[in-house]
């Protein structure tokens, strides 16, 4: 029987989430970092993916192409952000990890072990059951740990992942192949469930003259043995067939083995080629020559060896409809002399575990129900590209996911369960208005070795961002959807403030103010100007900073606080590492007399906020501001300025220095310039306020 | 809208001296809108006055709440309720005078005090400037001058004309941020085709509707004291 | 004969008339009023007597204006309306005419911030227009402004200000009207130093035939120095000083900044004198009354003709 679960509405999710196949919540990580807080940020990466260092380093970023950022300069480099995240809470990635004893009494197993695979094993194991891996190679990681080559994904890296899976509780059989070692009937009596995830293993060869020729490689044949340490001799000459990404590992890892000249052959043009346009372009820049609009016409041998490659020129891929359906030019064709060809034009599963008696196959193919991921056998299932046809390894990744889903229904009520069509409802462009007032901010790109340098050997290209690198450009997230919002159309009264302060024209009063989720860039200045007191920001709240503030007094003995007590309110945009960014300990308050507050730009306190603090015992607020010209919101420089002369005055009255609030700016950086910022705040506010101190 | 200016807060701090639990009540409509004396304000100003309180060794427990109008029972009613159930020994409120009176009649012994100094009948001439467009007279001759009040915006109130004080369309008493609303008035009704109008002389005026002839109320009669609501 | 006064009978003959200010004193004795009064006998025709002027406190213009009258110089008692209603203006022209009193100037008086009492009150019940308009209802009726008749008949000769220099400037002619139609028997100017200005309002006034229908006094004062000068260019609104005389009062030492401001305004007063429609001139020699005999002197405008 089968069950059809209603359709699955997500909240509006931020066009890099929606964009994203596990829906990581990119942005909240972004938030985090750029908060100095990597280990939520690793928390909120592992809810969607177990596999973030992988991602942080192959994943092709789908969240990137749709981020609205694009629209004020580059997306924000979430990529590298997941990266940096990744690499810098390994000791507390280990330390959070925990067995799950099984509770349910099911086991289930899967066959093999790449991303989808691994992925529906540490859902089954996080819900309770019995989870075994069973993988016919000694490594576990599928495509990722034998066909991504080192260069791009090292091997620790995705170690790291799949440690992190396996300590749930995960068991794996490696070495165990399926069909050979033990059969597929034989898992289903001692399993309640089975996830086929075997993934396209094998490369498809092209029937032209001569492929059999000795020195015709198949491109994943090539790449396996390649990272597993038996690369095959090669000539001078490689030409490589196809255009995908396979294609470019394929090349690039030829150029690595010491080939002088390595070729690819495809019949898109550059522009149509489905590998990723910064892969051809890395190949490029390692001297790789890509031949565009070339289809093998047949393959040259001497005495049975490769000799050559006879190409003829393609006139067109895909037809009317977009179906791949090549078309020649015959007339027009060129011979390349070559000693090796690697055939990388696709891919297809290795079903040669199965027996047809086992499972139902269809034209070499398995058969399964993409809206159930169920296969012809009760219990058995199927995700990964197996299912799904060839993707890149998120897609696998979210596929793991329903699997996971798809057999815990199964193994709780005996029913299929028809996945849920995903309805997203995500946010517009950032109108180009909005955008063009926005602060541009060049992207951050991850730095890549030297070309040279970088083909001499399987080590890792690209670089890791530093923690300066990775708060700037986490800064850069605008925060979408996340901006200020009415808390109540009772509360205001239509005075038009927000929309006179607005400084990206998104404000506006119909009856009563609006402030569209969509174009709202969460500067907060319509809340800190609000006089109806009715405007909250989704994020950077300061009423929520307002409660840390008195949380973190609350535990602090105020007679044992340093005076003259400062608090202060800083930028926390102007930080390069994350030393002001951690909380404070009671003792390092109590000792400095400094409590500071980090606010992700100061133009958001509100006359309150500066006010405030008094009430809470502090001698002196004092208020860091950016540096001069630096700051993301036009005119929060100046607003802020300005409410803070107000404050000051509003103080006087109450009988308080002038010096009890002040204003700084930040020079170069936080970290250079706040020290001597606190003492000289200390040291105007210092004459009196020690005998006026709060008792 | 009616525009209200805030006061000094030792001078509101000075009325509540003796007063033990205070509430500031923000009123959200004009004073809101003029950014004097919204929910805003109400805590910023309690935030003062607990800190100077606090500051001078006498603790007191300040509170504030906010109303959409003070100027209409239904709304003030939980306001009252607020003062005498939980004991507040005074009001501040941050209504225009209007609110004061209105809390005023209506608190029996709790005395309340004004938070704001009522200006004016204004309007926003630009972001953070207002200015006064109508003085309440209660008889409107802006018929005779093309839509613009003489009354209320010139600073002598003339009827016929600018005075001689007029220079460069600026009002001599504030040049600053007055316009001389006869160079208004004469501007307007040029536009208007109807500068011929301007010859003639408005009379003296009939003040009797304005504040000169005593009290004012009006009685709408169609909503006014319905007799299935006495029932 | 509206009023019988001598201005009244000076402007009628055709004469040019000459009418200077006199400012009451800052207390309760006469004395000082009495010395100036003196200055000026015989020099004018007749002395305005300013009301609070600048809106500070003056001993008031009706007392003042009997004591001139007292006196032997024709007083033309000035009215604001900025401090009384027209129940008190009423009853101040009715005493005004008690004690003697038969020339008035209505004015809307300066605003009171410009004065010693910047805290004060203002009434501006009415404007100067309605003011004329009153105070002829109670000399041409014989009835106060709600009607009511009052008992006997009055005459005042009523003036009115002008000011061609204010803005705008294309109003300051209706306003002229405005006030003639409204009872202005003579009109005083502000103190005129852009003749260019002053000559294109005459023509304005002429082209509306206003200078047959009242009688148009211009007004001067004279430069006492430079520094004045460009005060009075500066900081006096609707008051312009052309370049060309402030030049020529930069061009003298500071001592004889004096002379050279008498030299200018017997320039102007022959000017004047030529210029179609203007009845007379209106010195306002700002607390420099002593000057008026050697102006009118070497203007030749003495002595002052005798009409009966």
């Amino acid at each position: 029987m089968t069950v059809r679960s209603s359709t699955q509405q997500h909240k509006p999710l931020p066009n890099c989430s929606a964009a994203c196949p596990v829906h990581t919540d990119t942005r909240g990580y972004a938030e985090a970092v750029s908060e100095g807080d990597y280990e939520r940020a690793l928390e909120l990466l592992l809810q969607a993916n177990p596999f973030p260092s992988v991602c942080g380093r192959i994943c092709h970023h789908p969240c990137e192409k749709e981020c609205r950022r694009k629209e004020v300069d580059a997306p924000v480099n979430l990529r590298m952000l997941k990266r940096f995240v990744v690499e810098n809470t390994k000791d507390y990635r280990r330390e959070r990890r925990r067995r799950i004893e099984p509770f349910r009494g099911k086991k289930v197993a899967i066959i093999g072990s790449g991303p989808a695979g691994l992925t529906a094993a540490h859902d089954l194991a996080l819900l309770g059951y019995h989870t075994v891996v069973f993988e016919q190679d000694s490594r576990l990681g599928g495509m990722l740990a034998h066909a991504i080559p080192r260069y791009r994904l090292p091997l620790h890296a995705l170690n790291e992942d799949i440690d992190d899976i396996l300590a749930l509780g995960v068991e794996a059989k490696t070495g165990c192949r399926v069909g050979r070692d033990i059969s597929l009937e034989e898992i289903r009596e001692s399993h309640d469930a089975v996830v086929v995830a075997i993934g396209l293993s094998e490369s498809v060869t092209l029937p032209i003259p001569g492929s059999t020729s000795e020195g015709v490689l198949p491109g994943i044949t090539f790449l396996w043995d390649v990272a597993n340490g038996h690369p095959p001799p090669l000539g001078e000459r490689v030409l490589i067939i196809g255009g995908g990404n396979v294609a470019v590992d394929a090349a690039r890892t030829a150029r690595r083995l010491g080939v002088s000249r390595v070729f690819l052959a495809c019949l898109e043009s550059r522009e149509e080629m489905p590998a990723w346009q910064w892969e051809i372009q890395e190949a490029q820049e390692e001297g790789i020559e890509i031949l565009n609009s070339w289809g093998p016409k047949a393959i040259l041998s001497r005495k049975g060896k490769v000799a050559g490659l006879e190409l003829k020129h393609c006139t067109r891929v895909f037809d009317e409809k977009g179906r791949f359906n090549p078309q020649y030019d015959e007339a027009r064709t060129m011979t390349l002399d070559v000693d090796q060809i690697v055939m990388t034009i696709g891919q297809r599963a290795d079903l040669s575990c199965f027996n047809e008696r086992e499972l139902a196959m269809e034209r070499g193919r398995l058969m399964c129900d993409p809206h159930t991921l169920s296969t012809s056998e009760p219990g058995v299932f199927a995700c990964g590209e197996v299912m799904t046809g060839p993707g890149s390894a998120i897609q696998a990744i979210a596929n793991g996911h329903q699997a996971a889903r798809a057999v815990h229904h199964y193994l709780q009520t005996g029913e299929r369960l028809v996945l849920p069509r995903e309805e997203i409802s995500h946010l517009g462009p950032l109108p180009p208005r909005v955008a063009s007032l926005a602060r541009p901010m060049p992207r951050k790109d991850a730095a890549l070795s030297d070309p040279q340098e970088r083909t001499r050997n399987f080590s890792e290209i690209e670089s890791p961002f530093n923690e300066q690198q990775a708060l700037e450009e986490a800064r850069r997230c605008l925060a979408c959807a996340m901006g200020a919002q009415l808390e109540s159309s009772q509360a205001c009264a239509g005075c038009l403030t927000c929309a006179r302060v607005c400084p990206f024209g998104v404000a506006t009063v119909e009856r009563t103010a609006a402030m569209p989720a969509e174009e709202c860039l969460a500067c907060g200045l319509c809340a800190a100007e609000c006089p109806a007191a009715g405007v909250a920001l989704k994020r950077f709240g300061t009423n929520q900073m307002k409660k840390t503030l008195r949380e973190m007094l609350a535990s602090t003995h105020a007679s044992h606080i340093l005076r003259p007590f400062v608090i202060a309110y800083c930028c926390l945009y102007e930080t390069t590492g994350r030393q002001y960014l951690q909380p404070q300990s009671r003792e390092e308050i109590e000792s400095s007399g400094i409590l500071r507050v980090m606010v992700p730009c100061v133009g958001r306190l509100s006359s309150l906020d500066l006010v405030e603090p008094f009430e809470l015992g502090a001698d002196c607020v004092a208020v860091i501001a950016c540096k001069e010209g630096a700051c993301l919101y036009p005119g929060s420089e100046e607003l802020l300025q300005r409410r803070v002369a107000h404050a000051q005055k509003f103080l006087e009255e109450i009988g308080l220095k002038w010096a009890s609030l002040q204003y700084h700016r930040t020079q170069e950086n936080a970290e250079a310039s706040w020290p001597a910022i606190w003492k000289e705040v200390r040291r105007q506010i210092a004459p009196e306020s020690g005998k006026e101190a709060f008792k | 809208m009616i525009v209200a200016d805030q006061k000094p807060l030792h001078e509101v701090k000075e009325f509540v001296e003796t007063h033990q639990k205070i509430l500031v009540a923000g009123c959200g409509t004009c004073v809101t809108v003029c950014l004097s004396g919204g929910a805003a304000e109400a805590r910023l100003l309690a935030s003062g006055l607990r800190i100077a309180f606090q500051r001078a060794h006498h603790p007191k427990t300040i509170e504030d709440d906010t109303v959409l109008r003070q100027c209409d029972e239904e709304f003030v009613l939980p306001l009252l309720e607020k003062v005498k159930g939980e004991g507040f020994d005074a009001v501040i409120t941050l209504a225009c005078g209007v609110g004061v009176n209105f809390l005023a009649d209506r608190l029996g012994a709790i005395p309340v005090f004004p938070g704001v100094n009522t200006t004016f009948y204004g309007a926003v001439m630009e972001p953070g400037l207002w200015a006064e467009m109508c003085s309440g007279c209660g008889e409107c001759i802006t018929h005779l001058t093309g839509g613009i009040c003489p009354i209320a915006r010139c600073s002598k109130r003339l009827f016929n004309g600018p005075c001689g004080g007029s220079e460069k369309g600026r009002c001599e008493v504030d040049p600053l941020n007055t316009p001389c609303v006869w160079q208004l008035i004469y501007d307007r009704m040029k536009e208007l085709g109807r500068l011929h109008e301007l010859r003639n002389i408005i009379p003296a005026k009939n003040w009797r509707p304005a504040l000169d002839g005593g009290v004012r109320h009006t009685v709408r009669e169609r909503i006014y004291r319905l007799e299935y609501k006495n029932r | 004969m509206k009023s019988g006064s001598n201005l009244e009978k000076v402007l009628k003959g055709g004469h040019f008339a000459v009418t200077c200010e006199c400012g009451p004193p800052r207390g309760p004795n006469p004395d000082d009023l009495i010395g100036k009064i003196d200055h000026i006998k015989g020099f004018v025709d007749a002395a305005n007597v300013t009301d609070n002027p600048t809106a500070s406190v003056r001993m008031s213009s009706v007392g003042a204006s009997a004591i001139l009258f007292r006196h032997g110089v024709e007083p033309v008692m000035q009215m604001v309306t900025r401090d009384r209603n027209r129940i008190a203006a009423q009853g101040d022209v009715l005493g005004a005419h008690a004690l003697g009193i038969r020339n008035m100037l209505c004015l809307s008086g300066d605003h009171q911030t410009f004065g010693n009492h910047p805290h004060a009150k203002n009434v501006f019940d009415i404007d100067s227009m309605q003011l004329l308009h009153m105070v002829r209802t109670l000399r041409d009726e014989g009835k106060m402004d709600n009607g009511d008749p009052i008992d006997g008949k009055m005459g005042m000769f009523l003036g009115a200000a002008a000011n061609p220099f204010a803005d705008p400037f294309e109003f300051r002619v209706i306003r002229l009207a405005k006030k003639i139609a409204a009872g202005a028997d003579f009109i005083q100017t502000q103190c005129i130093y852009d003749m260019d200005r002053f000559r294109k309002f005459m023509e304005m006034a002429r082209d509306m035939g206003l200078h047959e229908k009242c009688f148009i006094l211009a007004g001067v004062t004279p430069l006492k120095s430079l520094g004045m000068a460009r005060y009075m260019n500066r900081s006096v609104p609707g008051m312009s000083i052309p370049q060309r005389i402030l030049e020529r009062m930069k061009g003298v030492p500071r001592e004889a900044q004096a002379k050279e401001g008498i030299r200018i305004l017997l320039e102007q007063i022959e000017e004047l004198q030529q210029t179609e429609g203007v009845a007379g001139i209106h010195v306002m020699a700002i607390e420099w009354e002593e000057k008026i005999p050697e102006i009118m002197e070497r203007a030749r405008l003495i002595p002052r003709p005798q009409v009966d």
